[in-house]
């Protein structure tokens, strides 16, 4: 049995959970998902109507705010309790902070960051990323039940995960030995370093702008377009290292993964650093005036052009 | 600002082959000697020990055994034992083999490592002694009482771009110690700053300094027998400019691969990494990578000018050792043993002199006697003029060099004078005279297909190199008028070439002209551009802590 672990905050489901569930259908194996927190009956609702077998709810008053130490707690009963044969993550922040804690608590191996998952005999080989996703690894794993694995954000598509044709799964509340007092952590209200920070991760469409956008006033062009389509405006290095967007809108290694319907990349060249961010994206769209722009190696569609004739012509029929 | 102080009796600053060695060489003496524990800590800028180590690398194990006399036993990570040596003179589409292997590139005995997983490894040893490794924490400002430095601050974190404050930020620490080693490589900040304040280099030749340029490559596994080592010569540099290329081979097909280049060129216009990428389109090296895929990129430069350039190393309260004060030997192309070995004599003076108390210049003299009375000379001063004499050209040099081994080293002029190499490098106007070249445009430029050859920021992307972006720039430049005017004119530009990590971008400005954009976070801690930069105003400071490339397996 898989047991996916749903990451949530402030009342809401990480869309990176339903990759997750998605991950897991398409293990094969009876998929179960926890929930973990304090009044979790709205969440357990929506991920009930999952394709699973059952929605776990694990509830403590002192799992209301997270903490490593009480998720690890929280888990640890639960794996005792139901067996489960994999733990099935999503490789957000919050699982990299308690994931590798409850692997060590079970004393059972982590594999992290995976990409793709085939049936080998029993159990499962994972691909991994290495050498900054220039390679791949397959990875399997031996020793005793349960496997812990995270999934790379944008790897398995959330709209992929299977719905229950008619009626919801069970939901069924797992009683959870947690001890508050052994929490050594205590949350403080999170910060946010900038202001309005945009979580581009969870965008659906992203139109981004490279260098040659030329300057910031046509960054406009940019914004007009993503209203026309409803998308959010992000960017390669250059444009929010010279402060035209916030950094938080920055696409690529030292910026955010995305993996968006729809990414359309005006007057980006396309190096590695910027693919690596946007690679996973469905379909990409790519304008730029260098037919020789690494960014048509692996565009959907190319345009060879210039973005300041392309965009407002497309802006034009958007808006008819 | 309040800030908090830690203080120890001994302070390692830079956790590579010689501050490692440095620290084991002194739990050792602990033992051996007994009495009142010492306290001990060594500083790393890098995330993890190793993360910033970078080398070829064929390891003479010769002080590792002195060190470590059971580094067998105790797993240390040499990937293969050399057993065959090549070396070749390249012309544009030839190669002639040397008849003879010059001895001092004969490396039967020795070992091909990864220095990332060497360093990694002596790390282990270091932390199971139970000194305190620091690393994530960069030393940024040396600490002095008068003349004598009495320990370091380690940087700030959480600064923004603007200089700002962040949420997350915290004041660096002041370490404050009886005996500092510095062991911060080659062109190392406080290193620098100690020689120029104490004139440590008074009566020394100017150091020169050479770039490496290295990938680490996946061949099919019986393209070439592990314990491979060759050396080239000649194409693609030309009998003014001094370096050449080296393949050491490693199991399972993992092959370093790398571009030696003397940063001591006329021509402005000469660019190290372009050079590199028509090194590996050699059918020498194009045979050889066929079908194989580059896995890792990294650079750095190395101290080349040898035994007359080591400054002073010793100074009150204050040891240097290892690459920062260039113990290295160019013409083995090897600095790793005596990196370790000046780290070893380091600790000994230092554990002396903290248990007589006595911290003072005089004191600490004796590491000088103790190099002096080691293999470090007896390895370092016969070859003391060579690299000096590469400066008239390869014949020159070769010429000079084999004659060395008959005489010692003996020249009429000794030391041979020399000079730094950012003043060696040519005014365009003064090299290319009337047929002044485009600085934006190479002069022949090489074909990028990335799948031999790359550019710069696709390999940058390689060194996994990682910085946080909302920080100031750690290349200062003092003065970036200059660069879109002066040095626009009169040299093109060269950090635009000399740095291997596209750093370095001169951009529309807007108003017809050029400016300079610093891609601070793609820097791989080279020290090029504090090199070599012919108006010598770009300072390299250290980052935010972590900061940098990530040489696993280099």
């Amino acid at each position: 049995m898989i047991l996916v672990i749903a990451e949530h905050r402030d009342g809401k489901l990480n869309r990176a959970t339903w990759e997750a569930i998605a991950a897991a259908q398409q293990a094969g194996a009876p998929v179960r998902v926890a929930l973990v927190g304090a009044a979790l009956t709205t969440l357990a609702t929506e991920l009930a109507a999952a394709d699973v077998a059952e929605v776990l709810t694990v509830e403590h008053e002192a799992l209301g705010a997270y903490t490593a130490d009480g998720y690890v707690m929280a888990l640890a009963s639960l794996v005792e309790s139901e067996k489960p044969g994999y733990l099935f993550f999503p490789h957000t922040y919050q699982t990299r902070d308690f994931a590798p804690a409850l692997g060590a608590r079970l004393n059972r191996p982590v594999v992290t960051d995976v990409t793709a998952l085939k049936k080998d005999g029993d159990g499962f080989v994972y691909t991994r990323p290495v050498f900054q996703g220039k390679l791949n690894a397959d990875v399997s794993v031996s020793g005793p039940a349960p496997h812990l694995v995270t999934f790379q954000i944008g790897a398995f598509r959330a709209d992929a995960a299977a719905r229950k044709s008619g009626g919801a799964a069970s939901v069924r509340a797992v009683a959870a030995t947690v001890d508050a007092s052994a929490i050594r952590q205590k949350a403080e209200a999170p910060f946010k370093e900038a202001k309005q920070a945009v979580d581009l991760s969870q965008a659906e469409r992203i139109i981004a702008v490279g260098r040659g956008i030329k300057s910031q006033e046509n960054l406009a062009l940019a914004q007009q377009l993503a209203q026309a389509i409803g998308a959010e405006v992000a960017a390669s290095r250059p444009i929010c290292d010279s402060g035209w967007l916030p950094m938080d809108r920055q696409i690529g290694s030292s910026g955010q993964t995305v993996a968006p319907k729809l990414y359309v990349a005006l007057g980006i060249s396309g190096a590695i650093q910027h693919l690596v961010g946007m690679k996973g994206s469905r379909t990409i769209v790519a304008i730029n005036k260098d037919p020789e722009a690494p960014i048509f190696e692996i565009a959907d569609y190319g345009i060879v052009g210039d973005l300041f004739e392309v965009v407002p012509a497309m802006i034009a029929e958007l808006n008819k | 600002m309040e800030r908090e102080t830690l203080d120890v009796d001994i302070l390692i600053v830079g956790g590579g082959p010689a501050g490692m060695s440095a620290a084991l060489r002194l739990a050792q003496l602990q033992k051996e000697k007994g009495g009142e524990p010492l306290s001990i800590a060594v500083l790393e800028k890098a995330r993890e020990a190793g993360a910033h180590s970078l080398s070829g690398a064929v390891l003479d194990p010769s002080a590792l055994r002195q060190l470590v006399p059971d580094f067998k036993e105790k797993g240390a990570p040499l990937a293969a034992d050399v057993h065959h040596d090549s070396v070749y003179f390249l012309t544009r589409t030839g190669k002639l083999p040397f008849p003879i292997i010059p001895p001092p590139l004969k490396n039967h005995g020795n070992y091909i490592i990864s220095l990332n997983h060497f360093v990694k490894w002596l790390g282990t040893l270091v932390e199971a002694e139970g000194i305190d490794l620091f690393a994530g924490f960069p030393a940024v400002e040396l600490l002095f009482e008068g003349d004598r430095v009495v320990g370091v601050r380690t940087g700030d974190r959480g600064i923004g771009k603007h200089g700002e404050k962040k949420g997350n930020f915290e004041p660096g620490v002041e370490i404050r110690a009886k005996v500092t080693i510095l062991c911060d490589g080659v062109r190392g900040n406080l290193t620098k700053v100690l020689v120029q304040r104490l004139k440590l280099d008074d009566g020394r030749l100017p150091q020169v300094y050479a770039l490496g340029i290295k990938e680490l490559w996946e061949l099919p596994k019986d393209r070439i027998s592990p314990g491979s080592v060759a050396h080239t010569m000649g194409y693609p540099l030309r009998n003014e400019e001094f370096g050449g290329g080296f393949i050491y081979a490693m199991p399972d097909g993992l092959v370093s691969l790398g571009f030696v280049v003397g940063l001591d060129y006329k021509d402005p216009m000469f660019d190290p990494h372009l050079a590199f990428q028509r090194f590996k389109l050699h059918p020498l090296v194009s045979a050889l990578l066929s079908g194989g895929h580059m896995v890792r990129y990294g650079a750095k430069a190395l101290p080349e000018g040898g035994w007359h350039t080591i400054p002073r190393p010793y100074a009150d309260g204050v040891l240097l050792a290892g690459d920062a004060a260039a113990f290295l030997n160019s013409i083995r192309l090897k600095g790793i043993h005596l990196a370790m070995r000046t780290g070893m004599l380091a600790a000994e003076t230092a554990f002396d002199a903290v248990r007589a108390q006595d911290v003072s210049a005089a004191f600490l003299q004796a590491y000088e006697r103790r190099i002096n009375a080691s293999e470090v000379r007896r390895e370092l001063y016969p070859v003391r003029n060579v690299h000096q004499s590469f400066e008239h050209g390869l014949f020159a040099g070769l010429a000079y060099a084999g004659l060395s081994l008959v005489t010692g080293g003996w020249w009429i002029r000794d030391p041979m004078p020399a000079q730094a190499g950012h003043e060696r490098m040519a005014k365009l106007a003064e090299y290319y005279r009337d047929a002044r070249p485009n600085p934006d445009v190479p002069v022949s430029p090489v074909k990028i297909d990335r799948q031999v050859t790359f550019d710069r920021l696709t390999n940058v992307h390689y060194s996994g190199t990682r910085h946080a972006e909302d920080q100031p720039s750690h290349l200062i430049v003092h003065d970036t008028d200059i660069c879109r005017t002066r040095c626009r004119e009169e040299y093109g530009n060269p950090c635009t070439r000399f740095c291997p990590a596209n750093v370095y971008e001169m951009v529309d400005a807007g108003d017809g002209g050029k400016r300079l954009q610093i891609n601070a976070s793609n820097c791989v801690h080279c020290k090029t551009c504090d090199i070599l930069d012919p108006y010598q105003i770009i300072d390299w400071v250290p980052p935010e802590g972590g900061g940098g490339p990530n040489y696993e397996g280099m």
